[in-house]
């Protein structure tokens, strides 16, 4: 029964929108995760070479007992300025567009101070998929203490914290 | 009936726990915490450094907070929502468990603060009410019982031993100390071996240090580490009652007849004792003997006085770093400077008193460092460039890169005195309620501008040190932010019952079964982590209490 209701929950960050408005209307809607599977690697896409799976880990931590619900909300809140952002600029939505305007984008937003702000956030939680341990079913190889030569103290997690 | 109950399980009260057990004596110990033992301290940063997940749920559990500022203006923080709090390695064990355990003894002068460096305006120093010559033996039986390694070398400020050597060897040491070692020999100083309360090699019935590479804020996988719990409450016969949380102590007009707790499911319990010893850290201390007010102690137990709460301190100073980096490096220092796991173990105790021309100041210990290994940690501190530029893709992988594989970082910490104020103490808050529906803890913070100037001292030497090693990148902080592991006073110990908590023994003047054990009976804290001293002061008073049980 809690296996079901955790896969409820699960499923329904995955399924749930966000609506992305314009000029006072409602220009689309978009799954976090359409977004962020696109956005998460044009942050670091150095985790897609190594294997690391950073949607998985987001989904994660929107479950995780210790991270508050206000964090939970700025993350998916983000997730609609940027596409907003990006719809003012270019008219579409974020996983729209081309590599070449993301990072233009990217570039424009981190210049505002919510965006410094976000973009930053997000980094923080790539960097703990990057370097966590297998046992969080993101980084199963240990590629990213491996690509910066990092030995990790011993003795390794035996169950993910939750 | 037990003879002896104690609430809290850490340095303060674990080794009453193991005297007056391994005595005999029928000793049950409260601890609110859960009960962690070796097998389950793994190294996972994700859990223990970024989750938190030694410290309460602050939804459930905090502390409102009032800042001071010089004008006598306060901000009110409620951790609830600010998530600023003061919890410590809630677990047997206590925040011993996570030390680093960088054990310095404090000076003989430490305990004569107000009659070796005079009165400063707007702060209450005391003399302590003990010498360190009586502190001595117990700082002497830590070192055995609890286990210290080290070596000792003579400086201008080293401490009168009773005992020529430390029990344990030093642990090993990484290469760059003889960079640190010629350094200091260059300018004249005394480079101190940090002692550590790691076993350096099996002994007293645990395992020695396997060099994990993650020791601070991480508990220890061996038993190396003298944690209260493995070097104590595991070597002696008492009761622990894990996730205990003692709400109230309920008295008549000269003893404490019942401590009452909820255990996990919320059920209430009482436990009855000759004895009650509180060692739950300063702040629960005061926070439980508030909340315990009766018709017979209406400001709360143990506070005819007036002085409960009052006083409270932390450890003063700040911290500072240099990085050394591969392109002034030969090849053999950059092998030295990336060997993993061994440890730096460095102290400065040159600029325990100066002097300025004018007048004589009290200063204190500045301990060097690396960094923390803690990878993500490290990594996220280099998510923006010099000009403070975000970075993002290949910018950020190839600086990452560079910086975690190619420098290191070295780092220093600085303990000086924190002034006792008037401002800094602490209440609690009637009207603001945990999850059991017990009245939360108020702490008062306000730093004494002599602190920081004390601060600012070491840190430049320090600083100046790392420089003529080839650090580069050399910064360093001095702040009024206290350290929410090195806190101290609240229920001072002296001669006076009119202005103090605690008779010489720790014992209430109030009452006669009710000893507070933790750092709470500091009146000033030394220039040094307290842990060796809480430790030492706990065994000593243990033997008090021997002679009072065996009376």
């Amino acid at each position: 029964m809690q296996n079901k209701r955790r896969n409820f929950l699960i499923a329904g960050f995955v399924t749930s929108v966000v609506v992305v408005m314009n000029s006072g209307r409602i220009f689309s809607q978009v799954t976090p995760n359409t977004t962020l599977c696109i956005l998460q690697y044009d942050l670091f896409p150095q985790a897609k070479e190594m294997g690391i799976h950073l949607p998985a880990y987001f989904t994660l931590i929107q479950h995780h007992s210790r991270i508050d619900e206000d964090e939970k909300e700025y993350l998916k809140n983000g997730i609609k300025w940027i596409n907003e952002e990006a719809v003012e600029v270019y008219g579409a939505l974020y996983h729209e567009l081309h590599e070449l305007k993301r990072e233009e984008l990217l570039k424009s937003i981190s210049q505002k101070e919510w965006g410094d702000s976000y973009l930053y956030t997000l980094l923080t939680y790539i960097m703990e998929a990057t370097f966590s341990d297998p046992i969080y079913g993101v980084n199963p190889k240990r590629s990213g203490q491996k690509w910066l030569e990092f030995q990790n103290g011993l003795p390794y997690p035996k169950e993910a914290y939750l | 009936m037990y003879d002896v109950c104690i609430i809290g399980s850490g340095a303060g009260g674990s080794p009453i726990a193991y005297e007056l057990s391994n005595a005999g004596f029928n000793v049950v110990v409260l601890e609110k915490g859960k009960y962690y033992k070796e097998e389950d301290f793994t190294k996972d940063e994700l859990a223990v450094s970024r989750r938190d997940m030694f410290t309460p749920n602050l939804q459930d559990e905090f502390h409102i907070i009032n800042e001071y500022k010089p004008s006598g203006n306060f901000t009110r923080y409620s951790g609830k929502e600010s998530g600023w709090n003061f919890w410590n390695g809630s677990m047997v064990g206590g925040s011993s468990n996570l030390m680093s355990g960088y054990f310095h003894r404090m000076k003989p002068n430490d305990f004569k603060l107000r009659s070796v460096y005079g009165k400063i305006r707007g702060a209450n120093v005391v003399d302590w009410p003990i010498s360190y010559e009586e502190l001595e033996p117990y700082y002497k039986k830590v070192e055995r019982v609890v286990g210290v390694s080290g070596r000792v070398v003579e400086h201008k400020y080293q401490e009168p031993r009773s005992s020529k050597e430390f029990p344990y060897k030093m642990l090993e040491v990484n290469g760059v100390t003889q960079w640190f070692d010629k350094a200091c020999e260059e300018q004249g100083y005394d480079a101190i071996p940090t002692p550590r309360a790691v076993l350096s090699e099996d002994a007293l019935g645990r395992k020695g240090c396997y060099y994990s590479n993650f020791c601070g804020s991480y508990g220890c996988a061996s038993g190396a580490k003298g944690s209260a719990r493995a070097a104590l409450l595991q070597r002696c016969k008492a009761e622990i009652i894990s996730e205990a949380f003692v709400y109230k102590l309920e008295s008549d007009t000269t003893k404490v007849t019942k401590a009452y707790y909820y255990d996990k499911a919320n059920k209430s319990h009482t436990i009855e004792a000759k004895i009650f010893v509180l060692s739950a850290q300063a702040i629960e201390s005061v926070r439980l003997l508030l909340n315990s007010k009766n018709k017979y102690f209406p400001r709360g137990l143990a506070n005819s006085s007036g002085e409960l709460g009052n006083n409270l301190v932390f450890s003063a100073g700040g911290s500072g770093s240099g990085r050394f980096v591969f392109e002034k490096l030969t090849q053999k220092q950059q092998k030295e400077l990336m060997q993993v796991g061994l440890f730096f173990n460095r102290s400065l105790q040159e600029w325990y008193d100066y002097d300025d021309g004018c007048r004589k100041y009290k200063g204190g210990t500045i301990d060097f460092l690396f960094e923390h290994q803690n990878i993500i940690s490290r990594a996220n501190r280099e998510l923006y460039d010099e000009e403070g530029n975000l970075l993002w893709g290949q910018a950020l992988a190839e600086r990452l890169h560079k910086r975690l594989t190619t420098s290191r970082v070295l780092t220093f910490e600085v303990f000086n005195d924190w002034l006792p104020t008037d401002n800094c103490n602490v209440r609690v808050d009637e009207k603001t309620k945990d999850k059991w529906g017990v009245p939360v803890g108020v702490i008062n913070l306000n730093s004494h501008p002599h602190d920081l100037e004390v601060g600012e001292h070491l840190a430049k030497k320090a600083a100046e040190l790392l420089k003529k090693m080839g650090a580069l990148e050399v910064e360093y902080s001095i702040s009024s932010a206290p350290p929410p592991n090195l806190v101290a006073g609240g229920c001072r110990f002296g001669k006076d019952p009119k202005t103090s908590v605690l008779d010489v023994d720790c014992k209430a003047h109030d009452l006669e079964n009710l000893y507070v054990s933790d750092a709470s009976f500091m009146p000033t804290g030394g220039s040094v982590p307290y842990t060796w001293t809480i430790y030492a002061n706990s065994f000593r008073v243990a033997q008090k209490i021997l002679a009072t049980l065996k009376t």
